[in-house]
């Protein structure tokens, strides 16, 4: 053999060995050091930090619910792929499309049953997630942006998972979907009220940005479709990325000043803690916040991303897959009839997860779909901005009051909702006491914004009688929770035909 | 940290065991592949696959034959479970139009209970096998079906003639005899879809000459032209689907069109039935059907006690036998409609949607039994429902009161302020049916039509009739003629119809069959008035006509 031959044939047996060799940059990660070069040389491991504080990794840190929620969001989207491939954005042939799915589909009936869970799973995370994010103060300097960033996510995710109840086109999603159009619409309760429609009419222009017509048909179809499978998605990853990419830059996950006193020493099975001395002081290479590494523990009681953190991030994940999977052999996605615009769903009903937002619609649109959602998200918004102290950060229910607050302000935020919806229940409201009054009074005067009175005005007590933002917040936070479930549970499980209060399905009013 | 390992290591675990109960689920427990797995032709096992009956036309594609395997195309031979039978031998091919288009449920379904429709969520559960011809009507419209007394007095002479020594119709006749022969004439079934040579009898009657023996010789002799008529008319109903053809006429015998519409055609009293055998289970209320859930069950309580099935229900309960429910509740089954491409759309179809061809027979006593025997009664004599009086039409004393013009106008223009609807409406009576009808209560009563006009006027002053309307009448008609127990005589469509021969004829005889009394005899319950008194009446009522 000629040389350049023999070189040829070497070439061609090393070749499987040097791809693998390019593809991963610093070689193989088995050091502490390659493994760092492992993570920071690889576009996706990047966003992680390459070592990580061992407060991160306790499991009431966090709940893993972050990393749930983006779990979940492979899952639809992997799930989602394989459902485009059969799925048709047409009226009637979207229908048929999913009952093929169901019946004929290899795995289809399977695969859209994960999809759904997943997508239910996803919004319980990101809700929950926002919760633990709340209450162990974690949106505090420096990472106020990232708690927006969070909402943004919370909107997406909403979002994707209201786009997608229209897909299958039945009367399930078609009423859900006229439900949504109506509230999108309904800002001409007070341009109606106002009798200045004809002029300004943003009601209207929702609606039909919404609909891309005058009713829910092929437009509006195409619409959720499109934001459904690419839009959305593609914010939600945009997002996403600045969210994972601000914990690494603003210093990893929040915890409190003394978290290195309260950790023990490593356990024997964290292995490897530091398998090398470290070359240079971290103080040069500046890869995270702090000072000079301890002797005797990792640079500021950390250990390796890799391999400690991903194990965590894996079986998160498998958890979450887990529960999709196992919800998924014992339920199936609902699938009802054909939409039928003339046969109206009654009660119809938006996703669970809005319902508390319909039980407020139920009195008035306008408050229900977009005034208290608006309150809320501004609150929401504003907290890490609003409450500027310190103490508690990474504390489970830290700051002023703490634990036993948020215990009385649970109370007053289950009693307040309780006692409303009872009396409305019981009693009516404006309307049915005052039939002739307008408009503008029941938009004003109603459960929603009584509710939001009472919370807003309990939390600024707390604020007085502890003298800390935070005490307002956790009180505010917790209450609006409260609000939330009870609206939504009511909502879900205690109305029948035409809104009303029925103890349960079984004493609906036959047709 | 093992903690993490360990989430990891159970998680990924639990995820395998389940993948692979899903994996297991979908290709070994699936019900359909437990069925396929049974069957067999000559050539051995038979694939197990998803098998389908498309037809892009319709607008169908039934999965039923992954389960009925024998009924896909070309897997007749197929043997090896209890699902393997036959499709018994239709008109329309199953394996060309498919399942669903005749029998209903859901034919993208591959599991049995989905597939049958009896689940929620789908609005179209199958058809009954029993009333399975019901799904005929989805398509066809069968029309010229003459109402029950009728067909069976036709199917009567056609049994006498005994035409089914030769020929068969609907499964029964022209056997094979043990002789040889049988058998000898076409099978008649669907021949009214078919159509037949109208030159039949001649034709009958010369092969009979010809034939020296045999069957021609020794069956066959010529039958009146009365006969020949009446078998014409039963040949006109046989479409194939005699059990749906039988529920038709005896829908055409309960006077249901007084009330209901059907493809546009009947009353307005009552819902609109184009659609009814349609009716989503899921939008029913079973609460007061004994016999659980099903649209059958439904229909069929709710001829029944329609009261009590839907609330506020004004249809009196039929006083039927059990047999007539279940014909007319297949019937009801049997009003459903499909979108259907041009060529599919069926010449009957056609003929009553576009060219204004009726479902019922032309006769009278049809039309009569199809629109008015729910009111008046099958029989003419009038029907007392609750606390309403629906008067005797075909009694002999009124028949030979009223004029042609009188009953003419009175089914044409209805009586206002009464149930009686007008029939001269846009989905109502043709002027030729209405006189149908009023030749069919002239021979119900036996009573030969009035040919000759009234003449007779009332002369008397009005006002003098005053007084005795108030003393004899107004007890029941109202002291301005505006009704109360009794029918309102200030009625403009009545007074016009009536001629003053007939209202004095009325009030001096009588109505027998009704609570309006003769008061022209002598009684011990009301006085007797004497014929200048209701001559007096009469021109009384005819004061109000100017109003």
């Amino acid at each position: 053999m000629t040389p350049a031959m023999t070189e040829f044939v070497d070439n061609l047996r090393a070749a499987p060995r040097r791809i693998l060799e390019t593809a991963f940059r610093g070689g193989a990660p088995k050091t502490d050091r390659t493994r760092s070069t492992f993570i920071f040389g690889n576009v996706f491991l990047h966003l992680h930090s390459v070592r990580v504080h061992r407060w991160t990794l306790r499991w009431s840190t966090t709940m893993g619910l972050g990393i749930a929620s983006t779990a979940a969001f492979l899952i639809t989207l992997v799930t989602g792929v394989l459902l485009m491939f059969y799925y048709k954005p047409y009226p009637d042939v979207a229908y048929q499309s999913i009952k093929d799915i169901h019946f004929v589909v290899p795995t289809g009936r399977f695969m859209r049953n994960i999809h759904r869970w997943a997508a239910n799973v996803m919004v319980v995370c990101v809700l929950l997630h926002m919760a633990r994010a709340f209450y162990t103060a974690s949106y505090r300097k420096p990472r106020e942006f990232n708690w927006l960033v969070g909402m943004g996510l919370l909107s997406i995710t909403l979002g994707l998972s209201f786009t997608g109840y229209l897909l299958p086109w039945d009367q399930l999603a078609y009423w859900a979907i006229t439900i949504g159009a109506n509230i999108a619409q309904s800002p001409r309760e007070i341009t109606d009220a106002l009798e200045i429609t004809e002029w300004f009419d943003p009601g209207g222009f929702q609606r039909a940005l919404l609909l891309g017509s005058e009713i829910v048909g092929e437009e509006a179809l195409i619409r959720f479709y499109l934001l459904h499978v690419m839009v959305l998605p593609l914010a939600l990853v945009f997002l996403m990325t600045i969210h994972f990419w601000r914990i690494r830059k603003d210093g990893g996950l929040a915890r409190p000043d003394d978290a290195d006193q309260q950790l023990q020493a490593p356990g024997g099975d964290v292995y490897p803690v530091f398998t090398q001395a470290p070359e240079k002081t971290y103080q040069l290479a500046a890869i995270v916040r702090g000072r000079t590494p301890a002797v005797g523990r990792g640079p500021e009681n950390t250990v390796p991303a890799m391999p400690h953190l991903f194990y965590a991030e894996l079986g998160v994940l498998m958890f979450t897959l887990l529960i999709c999977v196992a919800l998924s052999l014992v339920s199936d996605a609902p699938l009802k009839e054909l939409a039928n615009p003339s046969v109206p769903e009654n009660p119809a009903k938006a996703p669970w997860y809005f319902l508390g937002l319909q039980e407020l619609v139920a009195f008035s649109a306008f408050t229900g779909g977009i005034g208290v959602p608006s309150i809320v998200l501004l609150g929401l918004g504003l907290i890490p901005y609003l409450d500027r102290e310190s103490t508690g950060t990474g504390r489970w229910f830290g700051g002023p009051g703490g634990w036993p607050l948020v215990r009385r302000a649970l109370l007053v935020g289950f009693g307040a909702a309780l006692a409303i919806e009872a009396l409305v229940i019981r009693f009516g409201w404006i309307r049915e006491w005052f039939p002739s009054v307008g408009q503008l009074v029941v938009t004003a005067i109603n459960p929603g914004t009584l509710l939001t009175l009472i919370y807003g005005a309990y939390s600024v007590w707390l604020v007085k009688r502890y003298n800390s933002a935070r005490a307002g917040a956790l009180g505010l936070f917790t209450c609006f929770l409260c609000g939330f479930l009870v609206l939504t549970i009511i909502g879900t499980y205690f109305r029948g035909p035409n809104w009303v209060f029925y103890w349960s399905p079984g004493q609906w009013p036959k047709h | 940290m093992n903690k993490n390992k360990l989430l990891l290591l159970g998680s990924s675990l639990g995820v395998l065991v389940l993948f692979a109960t899903a994996a297991v689920q979908e290709n070994f427990l699936r019900g359909w592949r437990r069925v396929q797995a049974a069957g067999r032709t000559d050539a051995g096992a038979i694939p197990v696959q998803l098998r389908q009956v498309v037809n892009q036309s319709l607008r169908t594609a039934d999965r039923c034959t992954t389960c009925h395997v024998t009924m896909g195309p070309g897997e007749e031979a197929v043997t090896g479970g209890p699902l393997f039978k036959k499709h018994p031998p239709v008109t329309h091919d199953p394996a060309v139009y498919g399942c669903t288009v005749c029998h209903g449920g859901q034919g993208a379904a591959t599991d049995k209970e989905d597939a049958h429709g009896d689940v929620h969520f789908w609005p179209e559960p199958m058809i009954p096998v029993k009333m399975s011809e019901a799904g005929c009507g989805t398509c066809h419209a069968a029309p010229g079906i003459p109402a029950r007394a009728e067909l069976r007095a036709a199917q009567a002479v056609f049994e006498r003639l005994d035409c089914r020594a030769c020929h068969r119709v609907d499964g029964r006749g022209g056997t094979i005899r043990p002789d040889g022969g049988g058998m000898e004439g076409p099978d008649l079934t669907g021949i009214a879809v078919k159509g037949w040579d109208a030159a039949w009898h001649d034709k009958h009657v010369a092969k009979a000459a010809q034939s020296a023996s045999g069957p021609w010789k020794t069956s066959f002799a010529p039958v009146s032209a009365d006969d020949q008529a009446t078998v014409t008319r039963f040949l006109q109903t046989r479409y194939g689907a005699s059990r749906l053809t039988e529920a038709k006429s005896t829908f055409f015998s309960y006077g249901c069109l007084g009330c209901h519409r059907v493809s546009g055609v009947g009353g307005d009293e009552g819902p609109d039935l184009t659609r009814a055998g349609q009716k989503d289970p899921g939008q029913v209320d079973f609460t007061h059907v004994p016999e659980g859930h099903g649209l059958t069950n439904w229909v069929a309580e709710h001829f029944r006690a329609p009261g009590a099935v839907v609330a506020g229900s004004k249809m009196p309960p039929a006083s039927a036998p059990e047999a007539d429910i279940e014909q007319l509740t297949l019937f009801v089954l049997s009003l459903r409609r499909r979108e259907l491409p041009g060529a599919y759309m069926p010449k009957d179809r056609i003929e009553v949607a576009r060219m204004g061809r009726r479902e019922f027979a032309a006769d009278g006593a049809t039309i009569y039994g199809a629109f008015c025997s729910g009111c008046h009664g099958l029989d003419g004599l009038g029907r007392v429902t609750g606390d309403e009086v629906f008067p005797s039409i075909a009694h002999p004393e009124f028949q030979k009161l009223a004029t042609d013009k009188f009953l003419t106008e009175t089914i044409a223009k209805g009586r206002p302020g009464r149930r009686m609807p007008g029939w001269n409406k846009e989905g109502g009576l043709r002027p030729e049916e209405i006189a149908a009808v009023v030749a069919h209560l002239r021979t119900m009563a036996g009573v030969p039509a009035r040919t000759q006009e009234d003449t007779w006027m009332a002369a008397a002053e009005p006002m003098t009739g005053d007084p005795l309307y108030a003393a004899s009448c107004a007890g029941c008609h109202g002291h301005k003629g505006q009704g109360g127990k009794g029918p309102a005589l200030a009625n403009r469509a009545l007074l016009e119809a009536a001629s003053d021969g007939f209202l004095r004829d009325t009030i001096t005889k009588g109505r027998p069959g009704s609570v309006m009394p003769a008061f022209g005899e002598p009684s011990t319950i009301h006085r007797t008035l004497t014929p200048s008194d209701v001559e007096s009446i009469v021109a009384y009522l005819r004061s109000w006509q100017g109003r």
